[in-house]
């Protein structure tokens, strides 16, 4: 009745440094055929400035990655771009008086890029070189000629053509009056309207801001990413830009730029065809942004569902979840389905990775990651948690699952999400944080989990009035709730960075993982119809061996039964094939596996091989009792029970019966001798001849007792065909018989076949600590870097070499009875763990974290938990580590909230006035801007200065 | 937030989940529970939604808590978040769908083995009315269907073929719940959340079947080691949720 996945330990691997990089640039997927791939990576130092623009000289990091240039400034936020090659138009070297080596490029959107290779001159050559080749491809590919196409697609490209900031065919909240002559794609809003007031969201004053800037840095595939972005995204993007700006931010963009059609034919290809996840679709369509007009029509819905439809077919293994239904039917009232289908995308892979996934990995992961930055950002509120046991996820899961779409009146969580595209996932945890400490007093007073969802929901229906409204400042009334609740966000949370996200994730993903197995195990023991003759705990070993099973040689994947409307469907259920059986049993029997013992002079070691035998195929049938050619979880305890509590006349029958295939009491001929093979593979490593006699001594009397009977038969049955191999022959009986004539087997079947299935812990590895990336770790990641499976087996070779020269090498076999050895000591030698350096077991953490003794990985398996999320981070409190510790006082040191500073920016107070659109309210505009003004470090010094200002006139050299 | 101080005669508070399959109508159940209404389209619930209506029983006041969790399979390892500690719980199949009872089933076992063990669980076999309308005549909306033995798997032929053009078949007898819930010791109801039929008639036995003196011996004992401003301060914001809450249709539980 379950699943039993083994994917996440694949899933959540850490992420490689290179893919950081790649996140970082918002780089996803595979680039088109022909392209560089995006592991094609080559980087260099350089000052960036746009020719013409004052301070817009910013020093950072230049990439060519695969098909794209981009650009970090030092401190990794103020200036980036992403650029794809071929929005390049021009490149020419400069003629710089200072002597500095520079690059001048023609973007797409007559931008003028400045970029001083700041690198030693061999660098700077190679990297130009590699520009310039990378260049010829885009060239030859014919690129620029899709791109002419593509940006027309972009609202920004009418909106900076038109001389004005509103177009003639446009309501005010920016919607169309008619859709004559629209070129570019837009959302649901543009026929059914956007939400919200536009008056009171100032959309002329954004949008005329927008086109500013839009022309200024170049848009949609050339935007060039300023200080000034952020800081426009930061006080709302305008109705009618949002969708193209997100896609931008988010760099969906890229995936619709290079899979033209794509949505289209996947919408075609599959057109008609129904799964589970179109049945789960199908029930949400109705129950998804309802109070919104476009929702209310069959257009609207229509749209809705051949997003999630064609994205479940993009990605069958997520399908769907609920609550992407909110995601989808909220970004589409601002973006084209297409456009809607890549952001999707990006949400789910990159953004929020594993929040949708069948095992909502990713959700619980960052769950317990927020609990965490709770516990360090407002210890009181979470210590008052811990004490009146109330769960922090009761409310904020649906902040994170649903971007805060479905807690918050629309327009509000529309704006978070704008700077969740422009910022990354840490704003999430920077506006969950904020929520909880601007409510913080009223948090300490809750007393369980229904006071908190209250006091939640009252105050997320407030976040329209002031926040301060009985001060005599007119400015701080104007200020509403929503307001600080951004500026507490980013200003004194600030300190949430993507990089401390990353390391917390990592921290906690082995306790997720096995918090995930271990609901998998406890809901798969629950579900068995019965446990047969074994206990709970022996069933849970059963589990860990099939889970082990399933990790080595995994099953096909567990396909969804298609679904015929309105029958009902089988549940998928894990069934392994025969393949993961061999596994399982190879754990399980002892004569199932080959177990050689190799010592060489410097180690003895176990390799373990697992033979293919028609016994254990044979057994594989015997189990499949529903004839599926896949065997259940059940099937494997009840096929177990079958022997692993039989006495010998059961025992007996159990081997008679799995090698009787028609089941009709006999053994043929051909079967006696399957028996002797059986056997003779059973005990191929005992020692000595005994076995071999008995096996013998077996066929022997088997054929004179069966030829015997045969005889007596023949005289009164039918005198032809007595010597066909496939006559009934012996029967159970005599088989007993045969077999107790002999003393081994008689032995062998009274305790030695039952014996030889053992149930025992298993070790499985922890993912979690394999393939992190060296980079991160220094002597540590060295080290581990040699337990991989491939490093141990070249250090074995290496060994066993080096033993046969020194003629030291000796193999032996195990045995899977070892009667005939009892006296030989058949103690696992300690080889393997040996090779396992000291600090590869125990946790890299343990360095920074001195007084955390118990590795996580272990400690984690020891504690059973009840629940994923009800698990309370552990009593005594975490350590601080030295990162945190200054941390802590930062945010107490800060006045309560910052609107004061906002107060002090010295503009005359119109502010209740906002129906004046122009001058003034774009100031005021700006002012909200500039309320999020953090100091941008250009990272240049005077005199670097000096130099980029004289490129801005430098002449192209010839 | 039931104080040891006040609660004689205030509400007492009880936790009550809601767990079935998605688009049983857990969460109509609840809205008709709680404001005695019926809305088709209902957005799904996301984690869990959060909803809290009185109940009098005799002389006592019952304040329900109830956390409407999401349906979809893959929510499934987030229940317990919601279950834990819960004195109640209604386990909710589709009448017309025969998966939707083994679901129910497996959530029953569940909860027998890991949420609290003084557990009250209600089996409610929803949509009903679906299978009502069907027996009875199609036309009549309003009817009003009434506690009389509604064994509608034996429709006649005619009436069959009526219920089957629409969504109106039963695929689960009545008996064979009920005989389901008697083994596993549940309470058991068929409910339509769109009628109304059997919605306050679950919530009520479900009230009378608490231990209600165990719960007040609990909170007490908790209440006294909370101190006492906080106490008080949470009472206070307790009694603005009731009032929020009070503005829904009295007759909704009036037992």
């Amino acid at each position: 009745m379950a699943t039993i996945s083994t994917q996440l330990r694949t899933l959540l691997k850490e992420p490689s440094k290179e893919e950081l990089t790649r996140i970082f640039f918002a780089l996803d997927g595979q680039p088109a055929p022909g392209e560089p791939a995006l592991g094609d990576k080559v980087d260099i130092s350089a000052v960036v400035s746009i020719q013409g623009m004052d301070d817009s000289s910013y020093a950072g990091r230049l990439y060519i990655i695969g098909p794209y240039l981009t650009f970090a400034s030092l401190d990794r936020k103020s200036v980036r771009f992403t650029l794809p090659l071929c929005t390049v138009r021009r490149v020419e070297r400069l003629n710089s008086r200072t002597g500095a080596f520079a690059l001048s490029l023609l973007l797409w959107h007559g931008i003028k890029l400045i970029l001083q290779l700041t690198s030693l001159r061999p660098t700077a050559d190679a990297f130009c070189a590699r520009l310039r080749d990378a260049l010829k491809i885009q060239l030859q590919l014919g690129n620029m000629r899709s791109m002419k196409t593509f940006v027309k697609s972009c609202y920004s490209e009418s909106l900076v053509a038109s001389a004005s900031s509103t177009v003639a065919n446009e309501r005010e909240d920016g919607s169309l009056l008619s859709a004559d002559g629209q070129s570019y794609l837009g959302g649901l809003g543009l026929k059914y309207k956007f939400p919200g007031d536009p008056k009171k969201l100032r959309e002329a004053s954004k949008t005329k801001l927008w086109a500013q800037y839009l022309r200024e840095h170049g848009r949609n595939l050339t935007l060039l990413r300023y200080p000034q972005c952020t800081r426009l995204v930061q006080v709302g993007l305008p109705n009618r830009l949002r969708g193209e700006i997100w896609e931008t931010l988010s760099g969906s963009l890229y995936l619709r730029f290079n899979n033209p059609g794509l949505y289209e034919r996947i919408l075609k290809e599959n057109d008609g065809k129904t799964s589970t996840s179109t049945e789960e679709i199908e029930k949400d369509l109705q129950r998804s942004l309802p109070e919104y007009s476009a929702y209310q029509s069959e257009e609207g819905i229509d749209t809705l569902r051949r997003v999630l439809t064609a994205y479940s077919w993009r990605n069958p293994e997520l399908g769907y979840c609920q609550a992407m239904n909110i995601l989808a039917a909220a970004i589409l009232i601002y973006m084209s389905e297409e456009q809607a289908f890549w952001l999707l995308e990006v949400l789910c892979v990159r953004l929020l990775p594993g929040y949708y996934s069948p095992s909502m990995y990713g959700t619980l992961l960052d769950q317990r990651v927020f609990e965490a930055l709770v516990h360090r950002c407002l210890p009181m509120i979470h210590d008052h948690f811990q004490e009146v046991d109330v769960q922090l996820s009761v409310a904020s899961l649906p902040w994170f699952l649903s971007l805060f779409i479905n807690s918050m009146p629309m327009i509000f969580a529309f704006r978070i999400v704008d700077c969740f595209f422009c910022m990354g996932p840490k704003v999430l945890f920077q506006v969950g944080l904020a929520i909880l400490k601007i409510n913080g007093d009223a948090l300490l007073n809750i007393q369980d989990d229904g006071q908190f969802i209250n006091l939640m929901r009252e105050y997320f229906a407030s976040l329209d009035q002031s926040a301060h409204p009985h001060s005599t400042d007119s400015r701080a009334r104007a200020i509403t709730r929503f307001q600080e609740l951004l500026l507490v966000a980013f200003r004194e949370f600030s300190v949430i960075t993507d990089e401390m996200i990353h390391n917390e994730r990592r921290r906690f993903r082995g306790e997720i993982i096995h918090g995930i197995e271990s609901f998998s195990k406890r809901a798969a023991v629950r579900n068995l119809k019965t446990f047969r003759r074994f206990k709970k705990d022996q069933i849970g070993l059963i589990y860990d061996v099939l889970f082990k099973a399933i990790c080595v040689a995994p099953p096909p994947p567990s396909v969804n039964p298609p679904v015929t409307s309105g029958s009902e469907h089988e549940r998928p259920e894990t069934r392994i094939d025969l393949k993961t059986f061999r596994v399982f049993l190879s754990e399980i029997a002892t004569w199932a596996r080959d177990d050689a013992i190799v010592s060489n002079g410097f180690q003895e070691r176990v390799d373990r091989t697992i033979p293919e035998h028609e016994l254990v195929d044979r057994l594989f049938f015997f189990w499949d009792t529903s004839c599926r050619g896949a065997l259940s979880f059940q099937d494997l305890v009840n096929g177990l029970d079958g022997i692993m509590f039989g006495d010998l006349m059961s025992s007996i029958e159990w081997f008679f019966t799995l090698h009787d295939k028609d089941k009709d009491g006999y053994l043929t001929r051909d079967e006696v001798l399957t028996v002797s093979e059986s056997l003779l593979f059973i005990f191929r490593y005992e020692l000595g001849d005994a076995y071999l006699g008995a096996v013998s001594r077996f066929m022997t009397n088997a054929f004179e007792y069966g030829d015997a009977l045969q005889q007596d038969s023949e005289k009164t049955a039918e005198p032809e065909g007595n010597q066909s191999h496939n006559k009934p022959y012996l029967n159970l009986a005599t088989f007993r018989m045969v077999v107790l004539a002999d003393e081994l087997l008689e032995e062998f079947f009274e305790q030695d076949l039952r014996e030889s299935f053992r149930l025992q812990t298993v070790e499985i590895e922890d993912v979690s600590h394999v393939g992190q990336p060296t980079g991160f770790l220094g002597l540590g990641g060295l080290l581990s870097t040699i337990v991989t499976e491939d490093n141990k087996k070249i250090f074995n070779r290496f060994t066993d070499e080096i033993g046969k020269t020194i003629g030291k090498h000796q193999v032996m076999h195990r045995p899977s009875i070892g009667r005939m050895d009892r006296k030989v000591a058949l103690e696992e030698p300690k080889a393997r763990e040996s090779l396992l350096p000291p600090s590869s077991s125990a946790p890299r953490l343990n360095v920074t974290l001195p007084g955390r003794s118990p590795s996580p990985a272990g400690s984690v398996k020891e504690k059973d938990q009840q629940s994923l999320l009800s698990a309370p981070s552990p009593l005594t409190p975490v350590p601080a580590s030295p990162v945190v510790n200054p941390l802590k006082f930062a945010v107490l040191e800060r006045t309560p909230f910052a609107i004061d500073e906002a107060r002090d920016d010295g503009e005359t107070d119109d502010d209740d006035d906002i129906s004046i659109v122009g001058r003034e309210d774009d100031a005021e505009v700006m002012d909200e801007v500039d309320a999020f003004l953090e100091a941008h470090d250009s990272g240049l010094s005077e005199a670097d200065k000096a130099i980029a200002a004289d490129l801005q006139t430098a002449t192209p050299l010839r | 937030m039931a104080d040891a101080a006040a609660s004689a005669d205030k509400s007492i508070q009880v936790k009550l989940v809601l767990l079935g399959e998605a688009a049983v109508g857990k969460s109509s159940v609840v809205l008709r529970f709680v404001s005695n209404e019926f809305q088709a389209n209902k957005e799904p619930t996301i984690g869990a939604a959060f909803l809290t209506q009185k109940c009098r029983l005799e002389d006592r006041v019952l304040r329900y808590e109830i956390w409407d969790t999401a349906g979809q399979e893959r929510f499934h390892s987030l229940a317990p978040m919601y279950y834990r500690n819960a004195q109640a719980a209604v386990v909710v199949y589709d009448v017309t769908k025969a998966a939707s009872l083994d679901k129910a089933k497996s959530w029953v076992k569940e909860l027998q083995r890991q949420a609290n063990p003084h557990i009250v669980i209600a089996l409610a076999g929803n949509k009903v009315d679906l299978v009502n309308n069907a027996a009875a005549s199609s036309s009549s909306t309003t009817e009003e269907t009434s506690e009389d033995e509604p064994d509608d798997a034996t429709a006649t032929p005619a009436e069959l073929a009526q219920a089957a053009s629409g969504d109106g078949l039963r695929a689960v007898a009545r008996d064979e719940a009920q005989a389901y819930a008697t083994e596993a010791g549940l309470l058991f109801f068929e409910t339509s959340a769109k009628t109304g039929e059997g919605i306050v008639e679950l919530f009520t036995e479900i009230a009378k079947k608490i231990p209600i003196e165990h719960i007040l011996a609990s909170t007490r004992g908790g209440g006294a080691n909370r101190p006492g401003g906080a106490a008080s301060g949470s009472n206070a914001q307790g009694n603005v949720n009731l009032d929020a809450n009070n503005q829904t249709p009295k007759n909704a539980c009036n037992c």
